[in-house]
């Protein structure tokens, strides 16, 4: 059930989104790289000072040059620690502005969402984008992506002073390159999955426990207490045996690197040492050499501690750029609409190719009409819905308000013509009035409330009480009405209420649809019912049946035809 | 090292806090252990580096190649010795934080589903969400820090020794000022977090902003306010983006604290160090080691701030853990009567059920095959030592935390067991033939039968006196009586009322309710729960495959082998005629063949008009639920509902408004097919559904909580005009 429907970014797509974010701020990133760059130089003095110091001790060197030294220890190390405060600010801000600028963007991709996949999709897969993805690629972009650029500018710093201190005592610690290398590179080719396999079985435990304390009355109503913990001692087992994985791979890499660090530290020594000997250096050049080997540990542990979670950030910006991928489902006809006539003619559509599900329907709905389409679940009642919403196209055939294509008309337009309201229901985080000025922002108080009004609302909430989740509880019968009111503020000319009053009770749900009729006296409703009231109250009643629609007429008309429906209705009336 | 997760997470004591820290320590104490030694050992390796260095570079100093080969070769052993004891050191750290995440995770489920029915009323999903979410992390954390904070110590401990027998006075500077130091960036942690604490609100607000927009996509797509929900958003990024700015700020200051209180000291020590090596008090090498040494020590520090840190978060995530782990079940889960008897206490205190069944198994003669419960319960005459049976349960190997726990694993003991006062009547009902029960009954325990509900009903039309016998549910307070064999409807006026009485008729709530004439309050819960089925239209599906989401049962005889409590004790008590033929009946019962539960779900499935849905599916019903089926409509929601609760086949099926949420076609199809499904065992559904009420055996109409009429449906249209309008729905 789970399907990833929406798309996922190419690697040159995120790749070239990347340059152009980090392209974008060139000052502030100069500023930035500047600031480190200096900060890691003026780190640079103390071990080639302390060097010195060493090389002065042996050779018995006076006492005030050996304070002057200090001094020039000390003086560096504040430099330094001056250099570094601006230098996290300013690239800290930088990446705050970067990553507000990235989660933005991808929340208005997610707005400007296609309708037709919109509504197809299940939510699952983009909240998993908004929550995980968006965490993801914070950490990355707060962490991972300055503590990766602070690494290489002060390792490349280190080799550069190693060099200076004598391009021979570079030497030794290229002995370590090979080992890293190839090591991590093993290690990243593999860790990657491993790490996200990981999350997801964490994840999955996360889940597992959450379905259990929702479902705490259902576990014990049905006995499921065995069931549940073996659920969660599976997940564990599951999340355990990928955490086994990663740490296995780990148990290969971490003592491969580490011996890796020591290597150029020994060498260094050894090779130095023989370097003295031979007069080729001098103690104070071995010395510094030394000790700016251990220097570079630590950019090069960060690096490497950094790297998986670069890849980590870039698997979510994949997905995040992914949304904008989404092909636009909607190529804007030059037909404007001329009346406010719905037909659907010789309408056929599928789901999976060779499939359909409606088999050429034709309805006519005037102007002002009531229309209730009721029939089996499974008929295609929704699915009608949905093209008559303008929401989907059709295989073939046509659906048409005032002569122009649904699926031709902009957005915009679109809803001023016609709006679908389903039994799925959101109540947004925000007062009440917010989640009602949705469908109309320009809306007075007084409109607000009587589109309350309308909907038989009855809950002494004020319109500035805060619902949604963490705010007042909204059962899920208020929530219909809090959809049905934004229709009324909303007000096209068309609507099309899919089981609109499900979650409501029967009897208030009857009345509720009475005062809502009167409120949209004049406007064209399509209400797919499960409640044959509708039916009743309706103008026309459509019988959908298989895809098809097998009867059409006033209620009284199917009444005295005593077909299908004609029984229905006998025994649904009691 | 031992695989997890560990079968049996044992008890937790979850008393306080710190307690339950202990607990989750001493449970994995040998890797705990072990896992310090290898720090232990991975941070000396560590510590006596600048030592070997100075010496390394005293050897280059003197040019004394055969010292520097000798100490070059020593630093290279420690660093080999560094990376074997590292990685073994994190191979225990990363056991021991599952081990505590994972066991926490094993408490927390087996507390939730020991509260059941009580956990929504006192706690939020979130709160019990979040244990997952972050506290097993930081109760793993917690643990995982003690083996490296332990090395610390030792590795502080030594670099001291080492310092302080090389020079005195430079020991003494690097010993006061390395912690002085530390300290000395203190101040600047109080602001660094409480801008961070803010920063984190306000994120997440904003991740709730997000995943509110993506929730209601539909209805923004659908009619309009992207741009309002587009300038929120943005807006409430800004502000993120600001704190965050805000917390860069003291960072930064405390990033360049971190380079300039330890750059100063090493200064310092250099100076003092170069003063004295000129004097020739020490060498040079050992002047390089001071160096080293001071740059070192930052690090063991830094992991003692960390562990301060670690281990409050981790005390404040056990106290959370505690909150839900002390929380008991609202109805109590063994009979209450069966409390007052000295037995109880001692099988309940002891931790392991194994060591408990033998015993207390012990006075029921047939100890081999008392194993299972449905044998058990045909024994009649033994069966009056109560407790015993409470511990002996299958089910017992749940082991849930508190004392009481022992007990609600307790199986379905005989109907018999519990009732110490009436136990002498008991038996026979649960055996018997009605007949033989009623009058005993009647006398033994003070149930109204719904005659003494009469006075409450004024207009008394159509109310029969009836005396409850065996298999009746009669809910005293309403005059609500459920009768076997029968397919009874309750239509209420007002929608509460059906609830309050199914939730009394269930036992989630309170009250004066009889089941065989008993009070429900003298029976296990878990034998209640397996005879009577309340299925409500706020009860979850789960997910996983759509087989085991409607076979639950069935399920569960295969996770939980012989132990299926339910089954068996659903065998035992529907049959009831002799103990051999139960004993018969639960056999070929838990041997239940494939196609007798394909051919139980296909019907099922028939009779709830679900077969659309499942052939939908790819994969059909293997086909995996996700997102505990919210992907379902919900009307295609409350039909799988419906066909998990047939398949389940309950002695008592209570249905609470099943078919509100589909069409009238579906309706009346289910309606016809329902009651056939059901023909024969005893069903209560509660509706206003004409479709479903003209199919019912007996129809009872609530009004003001009480009964005021009963009989079939057409009978109560003409008779009862309260009824009328609450259940007509044609011209009014």
């Amino acid at each position: 059930m789970s399907k990833q429907i929406l798309p996922v970014a190419d690697e040159a797509q995120v790749r070239a989104y990347a340059r152009r974010l980090t392209l974008k701020y060139p000052r502030q990133l100069g500023l930035a790289l500047g600031l480190h760059a200096l900060a890691a130089i003026a780190g640079l003095a103390a071990p080639r000072l302390l060097g010195e110091l060493v090389q002065s001790v042996a050779n018995g060197m006076s006492s005030t040059s050996v304070d002057t030294v200090v001094l020039a220890i000390a003086g560096f190390v504040v430099l330094q620690a001056v250099l570094i405060r601006f230098a996290v600010y300013a690239s800290s801000s930088l990446g705050e502005r970067v990553l507000a600028e990235l989660r933005e963007e991808f929340v208005d991709r997610v707005l400007g969402l296609p309708l037709s996949t919109v509504e197809r999709a299940g939510s699952g897969d983009l909240i998993t984008r908004t929550s995980r993805d968006v965490d993801a690629l914070s950490r990355t972009v707060r962490q991972a992506v300055p503590e990766t650029l602070i690494a290489v500018v002060s390792g490349a710093f280190v080799v550069g002073a190693l060099v200076l201190v004598g391009p021979l005592m570079a030497l030794p610690a290229l002995l370590a390159v090979p080992i890293i290398w190839i090591s991590t590179r093993w290690y990243l080719k593999r860790a990657r999955d491993g790490y996200l396999r990981e999350n997801a079985a964490y994840a999955e435990i996360t889940e597992g426990l959450a379905e259990t304390v929702d479902g705490a009355r259902t576990v014990e109503a049905l006995g499921l207490q065995e069931s549940r913990h073996a659920r969660t001692d599976t997940d564990i087992a599951r999340s355990y045996a990928a955490e086994r994985y990663t740490l296995s791979l780990r148990m290969i890499w971490f003592p491969t690197v580490e011996v890796g660090y020591i290597i150029p530290v020994v060498s260094t020594l050894l090779i130095g040492g023989l370097f003295l000997a031979n007069g080729w250096v001098s103690l104070a050049q071995v010395t510094a050499a030394t000790l700016y080997v251990q220097q570079l540990l630590d950019p090069l542990d960060r690096l490497l501690s950094w790297v998986d979670e670069l890849q980590v950030g870039g698997a979510s910006m994949a997905r995040l750029l992914g949304v904008s991928n989404v092909p636009d489902d909607r190529t804007v006809g030059e037909a404007s609409p001329d009346g406010e006539e719905l037909v659907a003619s010789e309408v056929r559509y599928a789901y999976r190719e060779g499939h359909d599900v409606l088999h050429g329907i034709d309805l006519d709905v005037r102007p002002g009409e009531r229309i209730a389409m009721v029939g089996p679940s499974g008929a295609g009642k929704s699915t009608l819905g949905r093209l008559l919403a303008g929401i989907h196209g059709p295989r073939s055939g046509s659906v048409t308000v005032g002569g122009a294509s649904l699926v031709e008309l902009p957005l915009d337009e679109l809803r001023g013509h016609v709006a679908l309201v389903t039994q799925e229901h959101h109540v947004f985080r925000g007062s009440l009035r917010d989640n009602l000025l949705i469908a109309r922002p320009d809306a007075t108080d007084d409109q607000v409330r009587h589109a309350l009004d309308a909907v038989d609302w009855v809950s002494d909430m004020s319109l500035d009480t805060v619902v949604g989740s963490g705010g007042a509880a909204v059962s899920p019968a208020e929530a219909q009405q809090i959809a049905l009111a934004r229709l009324v503020l909303a007000d096209p000319h068309t609507l099309v209420l899919d089981e609109a009053t499900s979650l409501i009770d029967p009897r208030a749900a009857r009345h509720l649809e009475r005062s809502l009729a009167a409120v949209l006296d004049g406007r064209t409703v399509i209400a797919i019912a499960h409640r044959l009231y509708t039916a009743h109250d309706a103008d026309r009643v459509a019988v959908v049946e298989d895809g098809q629609i097998t009867e059409l007429g006033s209620h009284a008309e199917l009444i005295a035809a005593r077909g299908p429906y004609a029984a229905l209705w006998t025994s649904w009336q009691g | 090292m031992r695989s997890l997760p560990v079968a049996d997470p044992g008890t937790p004591d979850a008393r306080s806090p710190f307690r339950y820290l202990w607990w989750v320590a001493r449970v994995q104490a040998a890797p705990l252990f072990i896992g310090i030694g290898f720090a232990i050992l991975w941070w000396l390796g560590q510590a006596l580096v600048p030592a070997a260095l100075g010496k390394a570079v005293d050897a280059l100093a003197g040019s004394d190649t055969a010292a520097l080969t000798r100490w070059s070769a020593v630093v290279f052993a420690l660093g080999v010795v560094q990376a074997i004891a590292g990685v073994m050191r994190h191979r225990f750290a990363v056991f021991v934080w599952l081990g505590a995440a994972y066991r926490t995770v094993q408490v927390t489920v087996r507390q939730a589903t020991r509260l059941g029915a009580t956990l929504p009323k006192r706690l939020s999903t979130g709160e019990v969400v979040s244990v997952g979410n972050s506290d097993i992390a930081h109760i793993g954390n917690a643990m995982d820090i003690l083996l490296r904070g332990t090395g610390a110590v030792v590795a502080i401990a030594t670099v001291t020794v080492i310092l302080i027998t090389t020079s005195l006075p430079l020991g003494l500077m690097v010993l006061i000022g390395v912690p002085l130091m530390a300290a000395a960036v203190g101040p600047l942690l109080r602001p660094l977090h409480r801008r961070q604490h803010a920063q984190r609100d306000l994120q997440g607000e904003l991740a709730t902003r997000a995943s509110d927009i993506v929730a209601g996509l539909r209805v923004l797509r659908g009619i309009g306010g992207e741009q309002v929900f587009a300038d929120r958003y943005r807006e409430e990024s800004q502000r993120v983006r600001r704190a965050g700015v805000r917390v860069s700020s003291v960072e930064s200051l405390l990033e360049g604290a971190q380079v300039l209180l330890p750059g100063i000291l090493i200064a310092g020590v250099t100076w003092l160090g170069a003063h004295f090596a000129l004097d020739g008090q020490i060498t040079a090498g050992q002047l390089v080691a001071f160096y080293s040494y001071a740059v070192f020590l930052i690090a063991p520090l830094r992991t003692l701030t960390e562990a301060a840190d670690k281990l409050t978060k981790g005390h404040v995530a056990a106290r959370r853990v505690c909150r839900v782990l002390s929380l008991t079940p609202e109805i109590f889960p063994t009979p209450t009567a069966a409390l007052a008897t000295p037995t109880l206490p001692t099988a309940a205190t002891s931790t392991h059920p194994t060591a408990v069944t033998p015993t207390t198994a012990a006075p029921v003669p047939t100890l081999p095959t008392a194993v299972t419960p449905t044998t058990a319960a045909p024994i009649p005459t033994e069966a009056t030592p109560v407790p015993t049976s409470a511990s002996a349960g299958p089910t017992a190997a749940l082991a849930t935390p508190a004392p009481a726990t022992e007990a609600t694993a307790a199986p379905i003991p005989t109907e018999a067991t519990p009732v110490p006062t009436s136990a002498s009547a008991a038996p026979t009902a649960a055996l018997a033939t009605p007949t033989a029960a009623t009058p005993t009954e009647a006398t033994a325990a003070p149930i109204p039968t719904s005659a003494s509900a009469a006075p409450m009903t004024p207009a008394a039309v159509n109310i029969e006196t009836y005396a409850p016998g065996a298999g009746d549910l009669v809910d005293v307070a309403s005059g609500v009586a459920v009768r076997p064999g029968r397919f009874t409807a309750l239509a209420t006026a007002v929608p509460e009322e059906a609830a309050a009485i199914t939730d009394r008729l269930g036992r989630y709530a309170e009250g004066d309710v009889t089941l065989d004439g008993r009070q429900l309050s003298t029976m296990f819960l878990t034998d209640l729960r397996s005879r009577v089925l309340v299925a409500d239209n706020a009860a979850k599906l789960f997910t996983g495959r759509l087989r085991d989401t409607l076979d639950v049962r069935g399920r569960e005889s295969e996770t939980a082998g012989h132990q299926g409590t339910a089954a068996g004790d659903r065998a035992g008590s529907e049959t009831g005629e002799t103990g051999d033929s139960e004993t018969g009946d639960s056999e070929t019962r838990d041997k239940r063949g494939i196609e007798e539960v394909e051919t139980a779900i296909a019907d099922a499935l028939y009779a709830a008009c679900a077969d659309d849905i499942v052939a939908a599916l790819p994969g059909g019903l293997d086909a995996h639920v996700a997102e505990s089926g919210r992907e379902f409509s919900g009307g295609q929601q409350q039909r799988l509902r419906l066909v998990r609760a047939l398949v389940a086949d309950p002695d008592i099926l209570i249905l609470v408004e099943p078919t509100s949420a589909v069409d009238a076609h579906t309706e009346a199809r289910i309606a016809e097919r329902l009651a056939k499904a059901r023909a024969g065992r005893t069903t209560l559904v509660c509706t206003t559904s004409p479709l479903v009420l003209d199919h019912a055996d007996h129809v009872l109409y609530v009004e003001d909580g009480v009964v005021r009429a009963e009989g079939t449906h057409r009978e109560l249209l003409t008779a009862e005009p309260g009824y009328r309008s609450t259940v007509t729905r044609g011209e009014d």
